[in-house]
């Protein structure tokens, strides 16, 4: 067995007082991809949040490259909820701790930051990498052309497909150990698509890990080797990529039906 | 009106125009990095007027006047990221951050100027003005000091917009300004970034705090007005830039040179407010931009 770089065990979280996901157990190995498969409105992007520190885990652990992310415990008892303060109830997440570790999340449809043009929210995302060199910016540049042109760009003039591309450009300099995409290719066109697969591809060839959301089996195919299906908040399935069937048929795995 | 009162007046309002851009970069600073309104501005105010003058007073500790402010602002910058971290921060995870941010600061306004009663006491106190001295330029007569303060009111403000543009810890405050939760996934330290926009406001404040000490008497309350204008500048320029406060405050004091000489003292502050909501009803985003929250 290989040694695994990312462990979740009994994860589970929402936003109060509503509970999204629950007991999610999830297990990546060095150099491994994953992909979460599931309906809109199951959970899989307020987990990713939860994994990431945005959001605050109700129960269960996370360990990140033999570091564990979350301070010990439960949540606190439904009184001690009510007291929401900060100087009460201390968060059991570090988002930037948990950054620093090299865990990036590229949240779903990011705007990022709309006055800085490309090259200062890249410069910005190597600020955050502090003891690791992330991705050098020509290395960025190969990677997304588009980028480079648009360098001088104010964000928030870029296209949406553009905006994904910084969005993983500065993921990339961020120094990641792990890399979480969740849609990347969300209301983008067939083109663009293409193209931030193939640059996603790429990326993994690098030997990175890539934790992957997406609706479309297709374009997880070609980039992950283990897919865990997400279903009512629940991991309901998990298959290695040579039995992954296609679209249809998980949407009949998770709904029983056709769909 | 002749010229030469004219221009008496227009020199007037630079200089209160000066005052305002100091008290509402600083203000808008927190407003569009933190999203939430200080009350206790006014008090930073007050406070860096009577830091100064314990500096620089022969009664106290008597340095002269430019280490004295220096030292002011270094004191203002860590009581800002303080007050940050006492009062703002605990509450920052709430939905009703907003709102809880306005009873705090207004209540940490109200501690920083009871406690500045119970230090310095209620006698009013002068600060010596900075420079004396005058100079004579085609007919206008230029105190040293307002020649001084207007100076190195440019020279902080261009310096801090620098900051903000140029330099690491800049960057990142802007980054997130406009999105902090991708700051956040970036790794940034966005309660350090934080307390450092409190801590730049706080020394803004401080400096203007400390030049109106050493035009005007100081008490305790002296931050209240100074709060206002400055309020009024963030509302009637927008804060889409870094800039647009400033511009609004040489505005809002000309503006209040000119009524206080057409209408009267007591009229200023009715012809200021009337003209801000016109300009609220015909752009409401402000004179200067959109009235959103962007660095």
């Amino acid at each position: 067995m290989s040694d695994v770089v990312l462990e979740v065990r009994g994860l589970s979280g929402g936003y109060e007082p509503t509970q999204i996901f629950r007991d999610v157990d999830l297990e990546v190995t060095a150099g491994e991809s994953i992909g979460i498969f599931g309906p809109n409105g199951h959970g899989k992007t307020t987990f990713l949040k939860t994994l990431s520190g945005l959001i605050d885990p109700w129960a269960g652990d996370v360990f990140f490259t033999g570091m564990r992310l979350n301070r010990e415990g439960q949540r606190g008892s439904r009184k001690w909820r009510n007291f929401n303060y900060d100087a009460v109830t201390r968060r059991r997440m570090d988002p930037k701790q948990i950054a620093r570790a090299g865990l990036i999340h590229v949240p779903q449809g990011n705007l990022l930051f709309p006055e800085l043009t490309v090259i200062e929210t890249l410069a910005v995302a190597e600020t955050a990498a502090t003891d690791r060199r992330g991705w050098a910016l020509d290395e960025i540049h190969a990677l997304f052309p588009r980028v480079a042109e648009r360098r001088n760009h104010k964000i928030r003039f870029l296209s949406g497909g553009e905006r994904q591309m910084v969005s993983i450009a500065a993921g990339l300099i961020a120094a990641p150990r792990m890399l979480i995409l969740d849609e990347p290719t969300l209301g983008l066109s067939p083109r663009i698509r293409q193209e931030l697969c193939a640059a996603i591809r790429t990326v993994r060839e690098t030997g990175l890990s890539i934790i992957l959301i997406d609706q479309d089996v297709a374009f997880l195919e070609q980039i992950i080797d283990t897919l865990y299906l997400f279903d009512h908040g629940r991991i309901s399935g998990r298959m290695e990529r040579d039995e992954m069937p296609d679209h249809e048929a998980l949407m009949v795995m998770l709904f029983g039906e056709r769909h | 009106m002749d010229p030469e009162t004219a221009l008496a007046i227009f020199k007037g309002g630079i200089v209160l125009g000066a005052l305002y851009a100091l008290m509402a970069t600083g203000l808008s600073l927190v407003w569009t990095t933190l999203g939430i309104f200080n009350f206790a501005h006014g008090a930073f105010i007050a406070l860096g007027a009577y830091v100064a003058w314990q500096f620089s007073s022969s009664d106290a500790m008597a340095l002269p006047i430019l280490p004295a402010v220096f030292f002011t602002c270094f004191v203002m910058f860590a009581v800002g990221g303080i007050i940050y971290f006492l009062l703002v921060k605990p509450f920052e995870r709430r939905a009703d951050v907003v709102l809880i941010a306005v009873i705090t600061t207004l209540a940490g306004s109200a501690i920083i100027e009871n406690g500045l009663l119970l230090i310095w006491g209620p006698r009013a106190k002068q600060i010596q003005p900075f420079l004396s001295g005058e100079l004579e330029l085609a007919g206008i007569r230029l105190a040293m000091s307002e020649i001084l303060l207007l100076c190195l009111v440019l020279i902080i403000l261009l310096g801090i917009g620098l900051f903000l543009r140029y330099t690491r810890p800049g960057r990142a405050m802007r980054a997130v300004a406009q999105n902090r939760e991708s700051a956040q996934l970036l790794g940034l330290d966005v309660p350090r970034l934080y307390a450092i926009a409190f801590g730049l406001s706080a020394l803004t404040a401080g400096l203007a705090g400390s030049f109106v000490g050493t035009i005007r008497f100081m008490n305790p309350a002296m931050g209240a007005e100074p709060l206002m204008k400055a309020l009024i500048v963030v509302i009637f320029g927008g804060v889409a830039r870094f800039s647009s406060p400033i511009y609004a405050a040489f505005v809002i004091g000309l503006l209040e040179a000119f009524s206080i000489y057409a209408f009267g003292l007591y009229w200023a502050p009715a012809v200021l407010f009337f003209t801000m909501i016109v300009v609220l009803l015909v752009k409401p985003e402000g004179l200067f931009g959109r009235y959103q929250r962007t660095l």
